[in-house]
């Protein structure tokens, strides 16, 4: 494997991201590499479950670099998010060099001589040594290029986009102790989003936008024969089918790619020759993780097949509500 | 070219979008990355670079085509020359039958010329073409010009164009040919007027200043916005909200009564030797849960909506928000607002509760309330009631208001009206107001938007 492979062209990149086992559409390899080529975050967006996280590892394959990555959830701060002083490990080497110590401080005349020359000694407590590196300062401070994915970062708070926003405009970071940080090497940010929240217009702006939504059937099904080679092509193209009309229903959480995948290694298991009744009944759960979406489902399955699937719509929602 | 870009940039903030300047110096490195050559990776380079919205995109592949692609007139198929001399002395004579302009109207789809621009300018004027800046004017716009040059009734005149050269003795076969090659011809000239209408409006928009006069929409009452003033505050509440949120997010108070935070308190603690003299927790906020009841009829809508999508915008700095509509009865509304705008919720709230006049009565909602929904609020609850308190001389149902705001943590009426008006005609503002713990009035966006920020700070 190269390391850090650079492209010539989005088409250079489709193909290597294809050989990681990723089937990037023109639309998806095209802004990934201007993402590259500009040096800009790329903030991707799109329901759960479409391969956004899987993009970035993709990237990070097809690079030959590091992937690093930083799950956002809730309450993040810097101290998760970029480094924290060891204290327990500072407290133990102290306890540990005592003797060190004072033979270093042996001999001194005052007070004060024994502070100065304890203060020449002061940096060792403060190293790198002791910093305890957290995604982002690792990302910065590595010697090889990375990939650096912030995942989730709808659920950061606020105040951590900001913080972000610092760090991703020039890949710095002043430690108080050490002095300021700067990257060896630009690395490729991948942020992810499930647009629980807006993010804000300032964190936008510092990145490329790429909406990832649920692919088509073809694509769909390109997906799940490579993934899924052990599925016969007649089943996988029904289950595909299957997956896309449910997305057309007013579910409370439609089927992502991953879920399509789940239930195709679930009908490679199980044995599965069609997609009759039988199947569809015990299966199904891998697809639908709601159980009034399921319930659902099963109804709709039940009726003559010459009903359409299709849902009615609002007129089914009131129906619920009433 | 580059031109061509700035335009389009314009165009798209004329149009909604917000585009910073750094981001359009990101669009031409972009394209000056990919070229312009393939038509795709152009698209793709302006769209990744301009549009961070997922509700923008559609604005985009609108306005795109418009800029960059090639917009020739739609080829017409020429008739004249195919004709026999005997068909066309036929033709001639039928075309007689007919009015000036309807004949000139004739003759150009059977000779299949499309439209000059001077025509396609004259038409716009006719129509207010200049005037028009939003996209969704354009099928109507198109229409209009297709009007104005009389293709209304060029249908009917097509048919008896038909009847005549029938009697006059063509031949069924090439009669259908005809009919067939004029209406094509017909339908590239609407395209046409489509093509150009569409083209025209996003000329006027990339000429529009963005944003102007928003200011003064913050400050304009309720009663006094029209239905485009509405539209663009339906845009501007999303930045609202973003900066309201922020706001909020900095001035919540941690509240220190989370779990034990051992770490920190370790850390916190060395100078003592260890010895845990001050206890650090984990950081835990609070954040108010609200209860929204609004009045929906006809004269609230405006209030109603806004404050609803300004809430829901916040959702996040908001640990839940249950919301209730009321007009002669409740409904609970939250559901409605799953993957929806405010807008969409409340059009779909009316439907399923259409407003008649004089019939708005707050006390048998208050009734339904705490019949079906009272576990909504507890001691942790902030209940905002959004409405005017015009009762239609129904009973107010203090007992239960009172009630309800004896429950709640904080009890706050965001009425639109001016204090003077309270307690006039059928007015019970100022018998439900000794229950509050804070009556607002709020008549413009401006005045909400500050409500809002208030009733979210901690007390």
């Amino acid at each position: 494997m190269t390391s850090d492979r650079s492209f010539a062209s989005p088409v250079d990149l489709k193909a290597a991201l294809g050989e990681q086992q990723y089937i990037a559409s023109d639309e998806i390899a095209t802004i990934l590499y201007l993402s590259q080529q500009l040096g800009k975050p790329l903030l991707t967006e799109g329901p759960a479950g479409v391969g956004k996280t899987e993009l970035a590892k993709a990237i990070a394959g097809a690079t030959g670099r590091e992937l690093i990555r930083l799950q956002c959830y809730e309450g993040l701060d810097e101290t998760k998010a970029l480094y924290e002083w060891e204290y327990a490990k500072q407290i133990l080497y102290t306890q540990l060099l005592r003797d060190k110590l004072q033979e270093t401080l042996a001999g001194t005349s005052g007070l004060a001589a024994a502070a100065d020359r304890l203060a020449a000694e002061e940096d060792v407590f403060f190293s790198m040594r002791f910093l305890l590196q957290r995604p982002l300062l690792k990302s910065i401070l590595s010697e090889q290029p990375t990939v650096l994915l912030i995942d989730e970062i709808d659920r950061a708070d606020a105040e951590f986009e900001a913080f972000l926003l610092e760090v991703l405009s020039d890949f710095q970071v002043s430690v108080p102790e050490l002095g300021t940080l700067v990257a060896r090497h630009r690395p490729l940010v991948v942020l992810t989003s499930n647009n629980t929240r807006e993010l804000s217009e300032a964190l936008k702006r510092r990145c490329l936008y790429l909406f990832i939504d649920y692919p088509t059937a073809d694509q769909e099904l390109a997906v799940v024969r490579l993934k899924v080679p052990e599925l016969a092509p007649r089943l996988a193209r029904q289950a595909v089918e299957l997956v896309q009309r449910l997305r057309d229903m007013d579910l409370r959480k439609s089927p992502s790619i991953s879920e399509t995948l789940d239930w195709a290694r679930a009908l490679v298991t199980l044995n599965a020759h069609n997609l009759d009744q039988q199947t569809l009944q015990t299966t199904l759960s891998v697809l639908l993780k709601h159980e009034s979406d399921l319930q659902r489902v099963r109804a709709e399955m039940q009726r003559p097949a010459d009903r359409p699937l299709r849902d009615e719509g609002d007129s089914a929602r009131y129906r619920r509500l009433n | 070219m580059e031109d061509r870009i700035i335009k389009f940039i314009s165009a798209l903030r004329g149009g909604g979008v917000r585009v910073s300047l750094a981001e359009s110096a990101d669009a031409f490195n972009a394209v000056h990355h990919l070229g312009i050559t393939d038509r795709e990776a152009f698209r793709l380079s302006l769209r990744a670079t301009l549009v961070k919205d997922a509700r923008d995109l559609p604005a985009f592949d609108e306005l795109f085509p418009l800029f960059f692609d090639a917009n020739g007139a739609p080829p017409l198929m020429d008739l004249a020359h195919d004709l026999t001399p005997e068909e066309a002395a036929m033709l001639a004579q039928a075309l007689k039958q007919f009015s000036d302009r309807l004949r000139s109207l004739l003759e150009r789809l059977i000779r299949g010329e499309s439209l000059s621009q001077e025509e396609i300018d004259q038409l716009g004027q006719m129509v207010g073409l200049n005037r028009a800046n939003d996209l969704r004017q354009r099928e109507w716009m198109a229409r209009r010009m297709g009007q104005a040059l009389g293709f209304r009734e060029v249908q009917d005149a097509l048919r008896q164009l038909m009847e005549l050269l029938d009697q006059l003795g063509m031949s069924k076969r090439r009669l259908e040919q005809l009919r067939q090659i004029l209406q094509a011809n017909q339908q590239a000239l609407q395209k046409q007027l489509r093509q150009q209408a569409g083209q025209r409006i996003a000329e006027n928009l990339s000429q529009q200043r963005p944003d102007d006069g928003i200011e003064g929409l913050l400050d304009r009452p309720f009663n006094a916005l029209s239905e485009q003033d509405m539209d663009r505050l339906r845009k501007e509440i999303r930045r609202l909200a973003a900066v309201l949120r922020s706001r909020i997010a900095l001035r919540q108070k941690r509240a220190k009564s989370g779990q034990l935070d051992a770490k920190a308190t370790i850390r916190a603690n060395l100078k003592h030797g260890s010895v845990p003299i001050e206890i650090k927790h984990r950081d835990h906020r609070l954040k108010p849960r609200l209860v929204v009841i609004c009045d929906i009829s006809t004269s609230m809508r405006p209030c109603s909506e806004l404050m609803l999508s300004l809430v829901f915008g916040l959702q996040d700095q908001i640990s839940k928000t249950q919301a209730f509509a009321f007009i002669d009865r409740l409904e609970y509304i939250t559901p409605d607002f799953v993957g929806r705008d405010a807008n969409g919720a409340v059009a779909q709230v009316l439907q399923r509760m259409p407003s008649g006049y004089y019939n708005t009565d707050l006390g048998y909602s208050l009734e339904n309330f705490t019949h079906d929904y009272l576990d909504t609020v507890d001691r942790r609850t902030i209940l905002i009631v959004v409405g005017d308190a015009r009762n239609n001389y129904n009973n107010p149902r203090l007992d239960l208001f009172d009630d309800l705001a004896r429950r709640s943590r904080r009890t706050i009426w965001l009425n639109p009206e001016p204090p003077m008006l309270w307690g006039t005609g059928d007015s019970d503002m100022l018998k439900y107001a000794p229950m509050c713990g804070v009556v607002l009035q709020v008549s413009t966006l401006g005045e909400l938007a500050a409500a809002v920020d208030r009733l979210l700070v901690q007390q």
